[in-house]
């Protein structure tokens, strides 16, 4: 025997034993693996006025607070009846045996006071009341309108503490908010904080308008306007109010969206029966041809890298979802129905984590709201019915909006499912409400 | 002649025997061998037993003795499961001075019964039967029972012995079954007592009716797998983890759980690895994991005798399960 040979048997020998070892350590390992989700019990107490005054304010954020985790899915606020104890001061650790009796697994107590310059200071602490450590204490200022944004960021802060996730409670939904009768209906884009609060309309309705998008800083909105001519891919800036045509293109453009890096908009133009993708720079005005084929390719959307789009097209017979490069080339289909070949797949859109592609499935009379990752493996739809369509993803990537039409002389309304298909909720809106688009997180959106 | 031998050769039989003997030293685990219950066994050997059998040629047959010497009367005894006795407090409920607890038993228990075997197995017999315990029925009906136990007692054991006589009389095929339950009034709180049943030896005459339960010195409370599920069923109770995405099954957390023989946590639960997409969302699923297993504690249903056992428990805290 060589020394090689004997090194290597010596060595798988070790290896083997080795290898049982590590056998031997994970059987011996108790494993606990929760059959079913649970939300986790909250108590949420008011926050403590500084003055009499502050309150109103202080039990608001409370409301707010506990209005976002709840609708979250994931955690149980428990009802301010059943608390043993009443918080009076946040500096005093609580009384956690009081907050146990009810079963509650963690704790949110805050403060409000108005500060001598007019503006509101907030502050809160996470406790843990199983183990009595705080988990997590912030204290924020703000004007006393801005009230509501604070709640949010207090709820994402005690989101991500809990989970180790990203929240995406301080962010916005711009939509089509639909009025009238069905055959003369008014659409306006509106915008709205994500709990369906502080709706803003942002057009008049003059002109009929369509696939709202917001831009990566959250400050511009693009959006498909009918005008007097051809429909045309409009840029709106949020805070001036200002609008622009992007591009000059001789034929319709529709189904706009922004790159991740905010400075391009990729989009459809119309050429013939045709549309193709394009990609425009905002700065230089250059554009550049995705897709050249005689087939509608439309409803483009970009990874959150930037390197990819996820479109779809007909060129196959039927709308089916595809992938390629973001500067183009050959383009591969993901969307492959394994229970109804006839079913056609469209409005896809990439999710901010990367990991799944929403799209609007359409097969056996039904609309349905799906996933699937972005090689098209692990397709699962969220919900079905008569007609659901245009999902988006929150900033986290953990929920989708979509509008709902039940048909009949009703009008659309807008929905949210989380990505397990769990936790369906109807999201409150003035009056009817299609096309939404979920707007990044605002507190953490540069500009 | 002089046999070459290949240094390397023997290098290589002597490294393989070493790591060989060392793996057998290293990853050799005690086999989980259950105590064995002793039982006292006399090994008689077959001339012995046949000169037993064989009885005396010289005996006198009008005095036989019998093949086997008799110890003792097979007894059985009343309730070798019993509850805790505090059998004290019972007497308390009357004025009567404290009488010995096993005759109140005895026929309180078989006063009940000779209704339901004459009633059941006897009426072809005799005719005569019926009318006896149908006279006996309303005597417990009108007094209290207890207070009439009492009266019994006073006057001690002739009074509830006839009636036993009368019914062993016409059925002594009744006897083996006395061990059957009946309600008696004397022992409310004894029965009422949700305890856990203590045993109690038993020698000489008595027989231990519920031997099939098992003694004390069984082997379960030594079954390591009863206090693994008992265990992994009590954290889970309290596990609720904050995430429950399409990912779920890739995270994991181990954590090891130091603890005290009365069950609850020696220290707070060490993370000892956690595994996922996310680290973040890993860290909270462990932590989740944490709060689970200080939340339910304490564990007192955990054997002590194995203490040793899981002084450290190590957990895999996982969400395979959870879509």
């Amino acid at each position: 025997m060589n020394r090689r040979r004997f090194m290597t048997v010596t060595g798988s020998a070790l290896a083997m034993l080795g290898g049982g070892r590590a056998f031997a350590q994970g059987q011996d390992r108790l494993r606990i693996d929760p059959t079913a989700f649970q939300p986790v019990p909250i108590a949420i107490t008011n926050f403590v006025p500084g003055s009499p005054s502050d309150g109103d304010v202080g039990n608001g954020v409370t409301q707010v607070i506990t209005n976002n985790l709840k609708r979250s899915g994931l955690f149980a606020p428990i009802d301010q009846a059943a608390f043993i104890e009443r918080i009076s001061n946040i500096d005093v650790a609580p009384q956690f045996q009081n907050w146990k009796t009810i079963n509650a697994q963690a704790l949110v107590t805050g403060r409000m006071t108005r500060q001598p310059d007019g503006r509101l200071k907030a502050e809160f602490r996470l406790w843990d009341v199983v183990s009595g450590q705080q988990l997590a204490g912030q204290q924020y200022f703000t004007s006393p309108e801005y009230w509501r944004r604070i709640a949010h960021i207090i709820s994402d802060q005690i989101y991500e503490r809990m989970t180790g996730e990203k929240g995406y409670f301080d962010s916005r939904v711009v939509f089509v908010d639909e009025t009238g009768p069905k055959e003369r209906r008014v659409k306006r884009l509106a915008m709205m904080d994500q709990d369906g609060a502080n709706v803003r309309y942002l057009t008049r309705g003059s002109d009929l308008v369509l696939t709202p998008r917001f831009s990566p800083n959250s400050q511009e909105i693009t959006y498909m306007e009918f005008g007097q001519g051809d429909p045309k891919v409009y840029l709106f800036n949020i805070e001036t109010g200002q609008r622009e045509i992007v591009g000059n293109f001789p034929g319709m453009t529709f189904a706009p969206r922004f790159s991740p890096d905010g400075q391009r908009v990729i989009m459809s133009l119309q050429q013939g029966g045709n549309s193709n993708l394009f990609a425009m720079d905002l700065r230089s005005r250059s554009t550049t041809r995705l897709t050249d084929t005689p087939a509608i390719d439309t409803s483009p959307s970009y990874s959150p890298d930037g390197t990819r789009i996820c479109f779809e097209s007909d060129r196959g017979g039927r709308s089916q979802i595809y992938v390629m490069a973001a500067g183009g080339g050959a383009a591969q289909r993901i969307s492959f129905s394994k229970d109804d070949t006839n079913a056609s797949y469209s409005t896809p859109v990439w999710s901010p984590r990367g990991d799944y592609i929403a799209f609007t499935r359409q097969g056996g009379g039904q609309f349905s709201i799906g996933i699937m990752k972005p090689d098209g493996s692990g397709e699962r739809l969220l919900t079905s019915g008569y007609h659901n369509e245009g999902p988006t993803f929150s900033p986290n990537g953990r929920v989708l909006m979509f509008f709902r039409d039940p048909g009949g002389s009703g009008g659309p309304s807008l929905f949210s499912v989380d990505i397990s298909g769990r936790n369906e909720l109807k999201v409150p809106t003035p009056g009817f409400a299609s096309d939404p688009a979920w707007s990044p997180l605002l507190s953490s959106t540069p500009g | 002649m002089k046999v070459k031998v290949d240094k390397t050769l023997v290098a290589s039989i002597a490294l393989h025997l070493l790591v060989i003997g060392w793996g057998l030293v290293t990853f050799s685990s005690r086999a989980f061998v259950a105590p064995e219950e002793s039982l006292p066994i006399d090994i008689i050997s077959s001339d012995q037993l046949a000169k037993m059998m064989a009885g005396q040629k010289t005996g006198d047959k009008n005095m036989p003795k019998p093949k086997v010497e008799k110890i003792a009367e097979a007894k059985p005894e009343e309730d070798a499961v019993g509850k805790v006795t505090e059998k004290k407090e019972l007497i308390k409920t009357n004025s009567t001075p404290e009488p010995p607890p096993k005759p109140v038993e005895k026929p309180v228990e078989k006063k009940p019964e000779p209704p339901k075997p004459v009633a059941e197995a006897k009426p072809k017999e005799e005719s005569k039967q019926e009318p006896k315990p149908q006279e006996k029925k309303p005597d417990p009906a009108k007094e209290d029972p207890i207070a009439e136990l009492q009266k019994k007692l006073e006057t001690k054991k002739p009074p509830p012995k006839p009636p036993e006589q009368k019914v062993a009389a016409v059925q002594p095929q009744q006897q083996p079954k006395p061990k059957e339950r009946s309600f008696d009034p004397s022992q409310i709180q004894r029965d009422l007592d949700k305890r856990a049943t203590t045993r109690h030896e038993l020698t000489g005459t008595a027989l231990n009716a519920s031997a099939a339960l098992g003694s004390t010195t069984g082997t379960a409370a030594n079954n390591v797998a009863t206090w693994r599920g008992a265990f992994q069923g009590a954290v889970k109770r309290c596990f609720t983890p904050t995430y429950n995405g399409q990912d779920a099954d890739q995270y994991e957390a181990d954590i090891d759980i130091p603890m005290k023989i009365d069950g609850s946590l020696a220290s707070e639960p060490v993370v000892v690895a956690v595994r996922g997409p996310s680290r973040s969302i890993a860290q909270a699923v462990a932590e989740s994991a944490k709060r689970a297993i200080v939340q339910c504690q304490v564990y007192s249903f955990m054997p002590k005798p194995q203490y040793e056992s899981w002084k450290l428990i190590p957990m895999t805290f996982g969400l395979k399960d959870m879509l």
